[in-house]
C-alpha cells in the first residue's frame, strides 16, 4: 500500500475514533445524569404525592383524584396506588413512547430507571404503597438532539480537518513524488537533478541523488571533451581549426549520399594567392592571424544555422560548405562583403561558388570550383568571387509554383524510405524512414524539397504527415519500429509539440515502436527545445536518438537526462574506420561513455563490410548506410 | 540480533502496560468502575470506632456485638425489647446542636454510640439497623414522623420513632427514647402520626447497594445509609 493511501486511512481512522469516542462518552455519561435525575424526580414525586395523600381522606375518590391531578402533568409513564396487600386501588399508565426519536437510538440507549416508591399513612396505619415512573419521551428526545448537535459539529470538525490534512498530505505527495520519478531516471541511468523539497528526510535523499548526478555530469563533460579533443586532432588542421582534407572529402561524401535535407546547398572555395610570397613580406604571425580570421568569417558566414563546414584542402585554399543554403545570388554578395572586409593590402581572396544537389558526384563539384577558381584568379579585383551556375533541370521556376506543389504534395502525403539499422547479429534494430514526396509526378528525396519547405515554414507539416504515414505503417506490420526524422523548426514549435502528443496518446501502443531522430545541435536553445520536447512525450515510451553526432558529442552532459536511446555518429567520424587507428580510438571512447548512460551506439554512412567489421569489433551497438543491407 | 528484539518487545509490553493503565485510571475517573465494599463487617467497625472515638468507646461497640450474639435467634418481641432498652441505656438524649454542631444531623449508629449520646432520629436509624441486622425484615420496619406533645402541656415537638409492622395493615408497635418501653400506636395518645418511610425502594433491585451516585448524599436518610456503608454495617 502507498504511503499516501495509508496516511489517509490512519487520518480517517483516527477521525472515526475521535467521533466514535466522543459520541460514546457523550452518550454514556449523559445517559448517567438524565437517569439520575429521573430516578431522584421519581422518588420525590413519589414522596411529595404521598406526603399530601397521607394528609387527606383516604377515600377512594379523593385520592384517584389526587393521582389524577399529578399524572395528568404529562410527565409521568404510570402512577399506581396499591393497597397493603398489593391490590391495585387507583392506576394510571400512559401510551408506551411519544415522540420522534427513532427506535434504534432508543434501543441502544434503553433506560433501565426504578420506579419511586412511597406509603401512604392513614395514622398509624399504612393505606398503601404509591410507585410512580416518570415518562422518558423528554429524555430520550433531548438526548437524541445532543447527538444530532455532536454529529453535525463532527461533521463539520471532520470536513475542515480533512481539509488540512489535504493540504497536508499533498505538500508531503508533491515532492515525494518528484523524489521517486528521480530515483527512476537514476535507476534508468538518466541522471537528472530536481529541486529539493523542504521536508527533511526528502531533502537529505534528494541532496545525495542531486550530488550524484552532478558528478556524472561532471565526468560526461570532462570525458566527451577529452573525445572532442581527440576528434579535433584527427580531423581538424591545427592552426585554423578548420577540417582537414580527408575530413572535409568524407562528410562532403556523406552529405552528398545522404537523403536527407543537408543533401542540398552550397560550397565555395577560397585561395589566399600567392601565400609563400605574402610569408616573406608580412612575417609568419601576421599570415597566420589572417587565416585564423578567413576561417572564423567563413565559419560565421550562414549565421545562427551553426551547420557549415569549414574545410582547408591544402596550405593556401579554403572550402565551405553550406548545407540547406540555396540563395546563390545572396550567398555571393555575403561573401563578396566579407572576403572585401578581411583582405588586407596587397592580399587578394578570389573565390568560386556553386551550388550542390543529391547525387551530385563529388570530383566533378570540384572540378568546377577549380575552374571557376582560376577564373578569378585571373581577374585583377582584390576579392573576386565567381558564380557558376550548374546545368540542372529545376523542377519548378517560381516560388508560387514550390509552394503549391509543396502543400499538394504533403496534402497527398509523403512516401517513406526504408533502410535498417542492423547490429552485429543481422537483427534490425529500427527502421530509418526519411519522407519523399511526389513533386511533378515523381518522388523526391529529402534533399531536394527541404530548403525550399524551410523556406516556407513547412517542416512542422511535413513531420506531422510523416508520422502519421508511419503510425499507418507500424499498425500494418506489428513487429516492426520505425525511426523518422524530425526538424529543428519543428522541436520548437510548441503547438507542433502538443497535436504531435494528442495524436500519440490515441495510440500509445504504437507509439512506443516509434523512435525520432532528433538533429544534433550545440545552439543552447534548441537544446532547451529538445528537452521540453522530450519531457513532453516521455510518458508514451517512444524512443529518442540524436543523429548526424560529431562535435556534438560534447553536449551529451547536457542531453543524457532527457532519456536518449541512441547516438547515431556522423559519417564522417565513420568513414574508413578500419584504415584510422586515432578513428577507432574516438569511436571506442565514445562507445564506451554512451554504454554507461544506457545509451545505443549507432554508425551512419557505413559503405562496406571493411568498415562494418571494424565497428562491430570496437563495441559499436548498430550500423546504417549503403553498405548496410537486410541479407 | 536476539539482543535487539528482546529490549523492543519488552518496550512493547511496557508501552502496552502504560496504556492499561492510562486506560484503567480514565476509567476510574470517569465512574465507570466502582469498587464496593459492602457487608456487614465488625473488625471495620471496631477500626473505624476506635480510629473516631478512641479505644475507650469500643466497649459499647463490643456491648452491641454481644447483643446481637445473645439475640440471634430470638423471637421478634425480644428482640425489639432488648434492642429498644439497649440503646435508651447507652444513649443519651442531647439535642444535635450539642452534639454535632448542627441543626438536625443522622447519625450512623457507630457515630451514636461512640458519641454516647443522641437525638430522636439517631435513636430510630440505630434500631432500625441492629433490628435488620437480627433479621427482622426491612419492610416490617418504618420510621415514622410525629408530632408529639410533651407532658401534660400542649407544648408541641417534632418527633421521630421507629414502628414495627407485624403486617403491613397491622397496627404498630413504637419504639420511642421518650416512654421507655414498646407500646401499640392507639396508647401513644402523645403521638400524631405523620409520615413513615423506610430504605425500601431506595436500594435497586433488592440488592443492599446503593447506587453509585454523588447526589444521594444530599438526601439525609440516604446520606446516613452510605455513611453506614462504609463504617461497615451494611
Amino acid at each position: 500500500m502507498s504511503l499516501i493511501k495509508q496516511l489517509w486511512l490512519a487520518i480517517i481512522a483516527l477521525l472515526l475514533l475521535s467521533f466514535i469516542g466522543s459520541l460514546a462518552i457523550s452518550i454514556t455519561t449523559s445517559r448517567f445524569y438524565i437517569e439520575q435525575e429521573i430516578r431522584i424526580k421519581n422518588e420525590d414525586n413519589a414522596n411529595a404525592l404521598a406526603l399530601s395523600m397521607s394528609q387527606l381522606d383516604k377515600d377512594i375518590v379523593t385520592q384517584e383524584l389526587l393521582i389524577a391531578a399529578q399524572f395528568d402533568t404529562g410527565y409521568y409513564r404510570e402512577i399506581v396506588l396499591r393497597d397493603t396487600g398489593g391490590e391495585v386501588l387507583v392506576e394510571r399508565l400512559a401510551s408506551d413512547y411519544r415522540g420522534d426519536v427513532p427506535e434504534w437510538f432508543r434501543g441502544l440507549v434503553d433506560f433501565d430507571i426504578p420506579p419511586g416508591t412511597a406509603t401512604v399513612q392513614d395514622g398509624w396505619q399504612q393505606f398503601g404503597t404509591l410507585t410512580l415512573q416518570s415518562h422518558y419521551s423528554f429524555a430520550y428526545a433531548s438526548l437524541w438532539r445532543s447527538v444530532i448537535e455532536l454529529a453535525g459539529w463532527f461533521l463539520l470538525a471532520a470536513l475542515a480537518s480533512l481539509a488540512v490534512a489535504a493540504v497536508l498530505v499533498s505538500s508531503i505527495k508533491r515532492p515525494l513524488a518528484r523524489v521517486v520519478a528521480q530515483a527512476r531516471d537514476i535507476s534508468r541511468r538518466r541522471f537528472t537533478t530536481i529541486q529539493e523539497p523542504s521536508t527533511r528526510e526528502l531533502r537529505d535523499v534528494t541532496q545525495a541523488m542531486n550530488a550524484l548526478s552532478d558528478s556524472v555530469r561532471q565526468m560526461l563533460t570532462q570525458e566527451s571533451q577529452k573525445l572532442d579533443e581527440l576528434r579535433r586532432d584527427l580531423q581538424h588542421d591545427r592552426l585554423t581549426g578548420a577540417l582537414d582534407r580527408n575530413a572535409f572529402m568524407a562528410r562532403l561524401s556523406a552529405l552528398l549520399e545522404g537523403d536527407d535535407a543537408r543533401a542540398t546547398g552550397a560550397l565555395a572555395m577560397v585561395r589566399v594567392q600567392a601565400l609563400a610570397a605574402l610569408n616573406d613580406r608580412l612575417g609568419h604571425d601576421a599570415v597566420d592571424t589572417l587565416l585564423v580570421e578567413l576561417v572564423n568569417r567563413l565559419d560565421s558566414l550562414d549565421g545562427d544555422a551553426q551547420t557549415a563546414l569549414v574545410g582547408r584542402l591544402n596550405g593556401s585554399d579554403f572550402i565551405l560548405a553550406l548545407p540547406r543554403q540555396t540563395d546563390l545570388d545572396a550567398l555571393h554578395a555575403h561573401l563578396r562583403q566579407t572576403l572585401a572586409d578581411i583582405a588586407l593590402k596587397d592580399v587578394r581572396l578570389p573565390a568560386a561558388l556553386t551550388a550542390y544537389s543529391p547525387q551530385d558526384e563529388r570530383s566533378a563539384l570540384m572540378a568546377t570550383l577549380d575552374t571557376a577558381l582560376a577564373e578569378a584568379e585571373a581577374a585583377h579585383a582584390t576579392a573576386n568571387v565567381v558564380i557558376r551556375e550548374r546545368e540542372r533541370p529545376a523542377l519548378f521556376t517560381t516560388h508560387a509554383a514550390w509552394r503549391s506543389a509543396l502543400e499538394l504534395a504533403i496534402l497527398q502525403g509523403p512516401d517513406l524510405g526504408r533502410y535498417p539499422v542492423l547490429n552485429a547479429y543481422q537483427r534490425v534494430i529500427h527502421f530509418e524512414s526519411p519522407a519523399r514526396l511526389e513533386l511533378d509526378t515523381q518522388w523526391q528525396s529529402a534533399g531536394v524539397f527541404i530548403p525550399w519547405l524551410a523556406r516556407f515554414g513547412l517542416e512542422p507539416a511535413l513531420d506531422m504527415a510523416v508520422i502519421k504515414r508511419a503510425l499507418e505503417q507500424l499498425r500494418a506490420e506489428p513487429e516492426v519500429r520505425l525511426g523518422v526524422n524530425l526538424s529543428l523548426a519543428a522541436i520548437m514549435d510548441a503547438q507542433f509539440t502538443n497535436e504531435l502528443r494528442a495524436l500519440l496518446e490515441k495510440s500509445p501502443a504504437l507509439a512506443a515502436r516509434l523512435c525520432f531522430d532528433l538533429p544534433a545541435s550545440q545552439d543552447p536553445r534548441a537544446i532547451a527545445s529538445l528537452r521540453a520536447f522530450c519531457s513532453a512525450l516521455r510518458h508514451l515510451e517512444c524512443a529518442f536518438g540524436l543523429e548526424h553526432v560529431g562535435a556534438e558529442f560534447t553536449r551529451l552532459a547536457d542531453l543524457q537526462d532527457i532519456g536518449l536511446a541512441y547516438l547515431k555518429v556522423d559519417a564522417s567520424l565513420v568513414r574508413g574506420i578500419h584504415a584510422s587507428l586515432e578513428q577507432q580510438t574516438l569511436l571506442r571512447g565514445m562507445t564506451t561513455l554512451c554504454h554507461s548512460l544506457g545509451i545505443l551506439v549507432i554508425a551512419e554512412g557505413v559503405v562496406d563490410q571493411q568498415e562494418l567489421t571494424q565497428l562491430y569489433r570496437i563495441g559499436v551497438d548498430g550500423a546504417t548506410g549503403p553498405g548496410v543491407r537486410l541479407s | 540480533m536476539p539482543n535487539g528484539s528482546l529490549v523492543s518487545r519488552s518496550m512493547v509490553s511496557r508501552r502496552a502496560l502504560l496504556g492499561a493503565f492510562g486506560l484503567l485510571s480514565l476509567g476510574a475517573g470517569l465512574g465507570l468502575l466502582s469498587f464496593p465494599a459492602s457487608a456487614f463487617d465488625p473488625e471495620r467497625l471496631r477500626q473505624r470506632m476506635a480510629m473516631l472515638y478512641g479505644q475507650g468507646r469500643l466497649d459499647v461497640l463490643e456491648a452491641w456485638f454481644a447483643l446481637l450474639e445473645r439475640l440471634a435467634g430470638h423471637d421478634v418481641q425480644t428482640q425489639l425489647r432488648e434492642v429498644n432498652d439497649f440503646f435508651n441505656r447507652h444513649i443519651r438524649w442531647v439535642d444535635d446542636i450539642v452534639t454535632w454542631g448542627e441543626e438536625d444531623f443522622w447519625a450512623t449508629p457507630l457515630e451514636a454510640m461512640g458519641k454516647g449520646q443522641g437525638d430522636c432520629e439517631d435513636y430510630s436509624i440505630a434500631k432500625y439497623v441492629t433490628l435488620k441486622q437480627l433479621g427482622v425484615p426491612g419492610e416490617r420496619l418504618r420510621m415514622i414522623y410525629v408530632r408529639a406533645r410533651l407532658g401534660r402541656s400542649q407544648v408541641t415537638q417534632a418527633h421521630m420513632v421507629l414502628g414495627y409492622y407485624a403486617t403491613p395493615d397491622a397496627e404498630p408497635q413504637i419504639l420511642d427514647n421518650i416512654a421507655p418501653s414498646i407500646s401499640p400506636a392507639s396508647q401513644r395518645t402523645d403521638l400524631d402520626p405523620l409520615f413513615s418511610f423506610n430504605s425500601e425502594g431506595l436500594w435497586a433491585g433488592g440488592s443492599s447497594q446503593s447506587r453509585a451516585d454523588p447526589l444521594a448524599r444530599l438526601s439525609r436518610w440516604r446520606g446516613v445509609l452510605e455513611r453506614m456503608q462504609s463504617q461497615g454495617f451494611l
